[in-house]
């Protein structure tokens, strides 16, 4: 197997719109959620099993006074060795090996969900309370194995988000965070070895949602 | 023949022969549309291309409508168009919501009287003609012809017009223009909300 797909997140990038958000939902014809106005522009205000794609606000002050307001467009990092695939035992997810893409099928109803949950970093896997199947991001996995960009990747209006062959989103990485170093210090591509969704920050990843970075 | 008559009868006519070719009992179109995957149905879907109608940006669209049912089953950016290159914003990403496929999209007149925590619905007719008779008697009443220092002003400073975020460029347009000519002065809309 080739290294398989990536998609690059650059927050520094990133103007809050949420058209991802939105064009996640379209795709996959995920229907509203009921919410309530929680004095943050978030919202939905988490995951659900009919939203597997939400653009997190946080803001807040530096220790200098200065007030900061960060976006992260938080989603399934699609892990090259996923944690929540570890306690499988048949057809309930699939690991992709051409793209890398893990997917949950309908057969999660009878996976430990708890359990998913738990041991996944980031904090993605949703359960359907009715029918206990358990939903997350799929990379969009019909539309890029037809050739097409993931759903929230197209509409991004700011190139934050890029997908493409792990390889280049890699050295596109690299290329970033350089140029961002010479204005953010801290910036960094968080977990970058590690997952096919990689995100790239400018401050301390907590700053932008606790399990940014991961546990 | 009349433009409209002819596009009328064209419609008919349309809608004949769809039928004809489709056999008389849709039932098993919408099973099959119920049945292939989006995207299967998305890779034999007519795709025309399109503007996003909110703003001035105009990004580029794609419609891919369902070669069987006739129905568009998806809208999303045109990654060839200059402008977008494919993006859209939350607005244009949900341009979906605005077909037919909504069942959330109102399709009957729905009116709350004063005081009332209720929901009536009300023909087109009953409410043009209640939007207009309100808005006659308050212009007559109300409208300011000359200002304190006796210039020509011709407003209307009592009413005011707000508009949705659903309205496209065009719309906006033609409803600023048509609030203005009454004397409004008050025009705004919520898409910034």
């Amino acid at each position: 197997m080739a290294d398989g797909k990536s998609i690059l997140v650059d927050v520094s990038r990133c103007t809050g719109c949420r058209g991802c958000q939105v064009a996640c939902k379209q795709w996959n014809g995920l229907p509203g959620t009921r919410t309530k106005q929680t004095g943050t522009y978030q919202n939905p205000p988490d995951f659900s099993h009919q939203t597997f794609k939400v653009v997190r606000f946080a803001d807040g002050k530096d220790k200098d006074g200065k007030p900061y307001w960060h976006f992260f467009s938080d989603m399934c990092r699609h892990c090259m060795n996923p944690p929540c695939l570890a306690g499988a035992q048949g057809d309930e997810m699939i690991h992709d090996e051409a793209t890398g893409a893990v997917v949950y099928t309908e057969g999660t109803s009878k996976s430990d969900f708890e359990m998913s949950l738990s041991v996944c970093p980031y904090d993605i896997p949703r359960q359907d309370p009715d029918t206990k199947v358990m939903y997350k991001c799929t990379m969009c996995f019909d539309r890029i194995t037809s050739g097409l960009p993931p759903a929230c990747v197209l509409s991004c209006p700011t190139g934050a988000m890029v997908f493409g062959e792990r390889d280049a989103m890699l050295a596109e990485a690299r290329r970033r965070v350089d140029i961002l170093k010479k204005t953010w210090p801290k910036a960094q591509a968080l977990n970058a070895d590690d997952v096919r969704v990689i995100f790239i920050v400018t401050d301390d990843p907590l700053k932008y949602h606790k399990y940014a970075a991961g546990v | 023949m009349r433009r409209r008559q002819f596009l009328k009868m064209s419609c008919v006519l349309g809608a004949g022969v769809a039928l004809c070719g489709l056999g008389v009992d849709l039932v098993p179109i919408e099973a099959w549309a119920e049945e292939i995957k989006k995207i299967d149905r998305l890779k034999s879907a007519r795709q025309t291309t399109s503007v996003c109608c909110y703003c001035s940006v105009g990004c580029g669209l794609i419609c891919a409508t369902d070669e069987k049912t006739g129905k568009i089953i998806n809208i999303e950016g045109d990654p060839e168009h200059p402008v977008s290159e494919g993006s859209l914003c939350a607005k244009g990403a949900g341009m979906f919501q605005t077909t037919e496929a909504n069942e959330h999209r109102l399709t009957k007149v729905l009116y709350r009287a004063p005081n009332s925590d209720r929901w009536e619905e009300k023909s087109w007719d009953w409410a043009i003609d209640r939007i207009a008779r309100l808005m006659k008697e308050e212009r007559d009443k109300s409208f300011i012809t000359r200002n304190a220092a006796g210039q020509v002003v011709n407003r209307l400073e009592t009413l005011a017009h707000m508009g949705s975020s659903n309205l496209d460029n065009e719309e906006c347009w033609s409803i600023t223009a048509w609030a203005r000519s009454l004397g409004l002065v008050y025009i705004d809309h919520q898409a910034r909300v």
